[in-house]
């Protein structure tokens, strides 16, 4: 069943590159130079990985945001569970952090760009503060909301067994808000990614986001399709590992047997 | 061990003058180790009693006892088996069950011991390691059932326990819960729609009016079922044949049966 959906999946892809080969080289339905040729597009992923472009090579790039990523998600996980699950449970602190969470929420993780420059300069620890930022939310709202969810009963079940707060905590409450939670990790994940390639954009020296700026001013379209790629192979694999941990997490659940 | 205690009980949900009178004067004396099954109308507040007695909704008059100690808490001395189960999806059939013995801290291997008792005695050893989600409803009941057996509560508290289940599983876990009744007597208090069910299962059965709800009268069975030696009987169908069964539960529909007719006039 895995293995039909996985060639179900290489058919696809395969079928976007010959629509690409045919619009591209054989028809001339897309004029030449507007956009790249499956060719050009080899070209641009050798010379990137054989000679470098944009300063490294494309695995330095790759490497470099795909740390940034890691990084800053798991801050941002760190501190948003516990957070939203805190707000979930007792109400003092909702009350106390809602209002300041409601206003904060609505700004645009890249509205945060140019305060984290002023604060921390062009280097990383700029861009873990935006990528924080950004993703950070999802994670606060899916775990508050988890836990706001949870069957009462579930909770009421625990207390006629006279459970203790810590194993409320932690043998009760984190397990049944946990698939809301790792809805939230997925919506955090792909926040990251967004967050990431826009902060590089806007300053960096190395990473997927700076091939695309140099690229672009370079007026070089290959390129900025091998950047666009990488960005989303990166991705893809990020979210697959998470797909990995989330079965064996929840794999008490109907969902996560899937 | 195990007296459960209704003193001139009230609840209003709301606020306190101006609020909704759930439960009136409700007076109810449960001996220890008597099974009593409470029936009556919906929304008469059988449920709201079962909960003052679990520590889970507070009186807003009267006291409710158990041990002649006034209720305040939830406890494990008072296990609850929920009409919806209310398992761990999380935990297997063994952790759902141990869970409540690992908060008492009971030493590992009497603990293991116990477990495995339990499930012995409801028939899940070859489950003991599938996740809820994995069991029928009839199953899963039984590990609530196993799960609050294995407390070794004062009291068990079940509200429509097999309410959820269908027609024949439901049979099944009618005599089966007679068997541990027999078997090993516990004080319980039993909410069910079902007037055969609380015949069957009951010593005695308390009958309620209509909201704001109250005891309207309590009927004795046990008496009934000793000297007719229902217990005799191995299947419900044989004991639901029976002449005296037919009585007691005719006088019961009656009595329910008015304050359906009240409640529409
Ligand atoms: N938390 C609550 N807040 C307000 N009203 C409530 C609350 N809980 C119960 N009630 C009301 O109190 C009345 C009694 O409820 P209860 O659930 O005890 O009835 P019941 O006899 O168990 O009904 P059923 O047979 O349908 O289960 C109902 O009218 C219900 O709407
Ligand atoms: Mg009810």
């Amino acid at each position: 069943m895995r293995n039909r959906k996985a060639m179900v999946g290489l058919g696809a892809i395969a079928g976007v590159v010959l629509l690409w080969f045919a619009l591209t080289r054989w028809f001339g339905i897309i004029p030449i130079g507007r956009f790249p040729t499956p060719g050009e597009f080899w070209d641009a992923l050798k010379q990137i990985e054989l000679r470098g472009f944009a300063g490294s090579r494309l695995h330095a790039h790759a490497l470099h945001s795909l740390r940034l990523i890691v990084i800053s998600f798991l801050v941002a996980v760190a501190t948003g569970i516990p957070l939203g699950l805190l707000m979930g449970w007792n109400r003092r602190a909702e009350a106390l952090i809602n209002p300041v969470f409601m206003l904060i929420r609505p700004i645009p993780p890249l509205a945060w760009i140019p305060l984290a420059i002023l604060w921390l300069g062009l280097g990383d620890a700029a861009k873990v503060m935006v990528i924080w930022f950004a993703a950070f939310v999802p994670s606060v709202i899916n775990a508050h909301a988890g836990v706001r969810n949870i069957d009462r009963s579930m909770i009421e079940a625990a207390r006629m067994m006279g459970t203790p707060p810590h194993r409320l905590v932690m043998e009760v409450i984190v397990p049944a808000a946990m698939p809301m939670i790792f809805t939230g990790l997925r919506l955090s994940l792909q926040a990251s990614w967004t967050t990431l390639v826009a902060a590089e954009l806007v300053g960096a020296l190395v990473g997927v986001g700076f091939v695309l700026n140099v690229a672009q001013q370079d007026i070089f379209p290959a390129m900025i399709l091998v950047g666009m790629l990488t960005v989303g192979v990166l991705g893809w694999f990020t979210t697959y590992v998470l797909g990995l941990v989330e079965r064996r997490v929840l794999a008490w659940s109907v969902q996560g047997r899937a | 061990m195990g007296a459960i205690r209704f003193d001139n009980v009230g609840k209003v949900f709301g606020r306190a003058n101006s609020g909704f009178a759930a439960l009136e004067a409700v007076d109810l004396d449960i001996r220890e180790r008597e099974f009593v099954a409470i029936v009556g109308p919906s929304g008469c507040g059988k449920t709201t009693c079962l909960r003052m007695v679990a520590g889970f909704e507070s009186v807003s008059s009267g006291r409710v006892l158990v041990n002649d100690r006034v209720v305040k808490a939830p406890g494990s001395d008072r296990a609850v088996v929920f009409q919806q189960f209310a398992l761990f999806p999380w935990k297997t059939v063994r952790q759902n069950i141990e869970f409540g013995l690992r908060n008492k801290r009971t030493p590992r291997d009497e603990r293991n011991e116990l477990v495995d008792d339990v499930l012995k005695l409801m028939t899940l050893e070859s489950h003991r390691d599938a996740y809820p989600h994995q069991l029928s409803g009839g199953m899963q009941q039984r590990v609530a059932i196993a799960r609050a057996y294995v407390l070794d509560p004062d009291v068990l508290l079940m509200d429509e326990p097999f309410g959820a289940l269908d027609a024949q599983t439901r049979v099944v876990m009618q005599e089966e819960l007679v068997r541990l009744a027999r078997i090993n007597p516990r004080t319980v208090l039993f909410i069910t729609h079902a007037v055969e069910e609380a015949v069957y299962l009951a010593d005695r059965v308390a009958i309620m009016s209509r909201r704001p709800g109250t005891i309207k009268e309590v009927i004795d069975v046990k008496t009934v079922r000793t000297s007719e030696d229902w217990d005799g009987f191995e299947k419900i169908e044989d004991v639901m044949d029976l002449e005296s069964f037919v009585h007691l539960r005719t006088r019961i529909w009656k009595s329910l049966r008015e304050e359906k007719v009240a409640v529409d006039g």
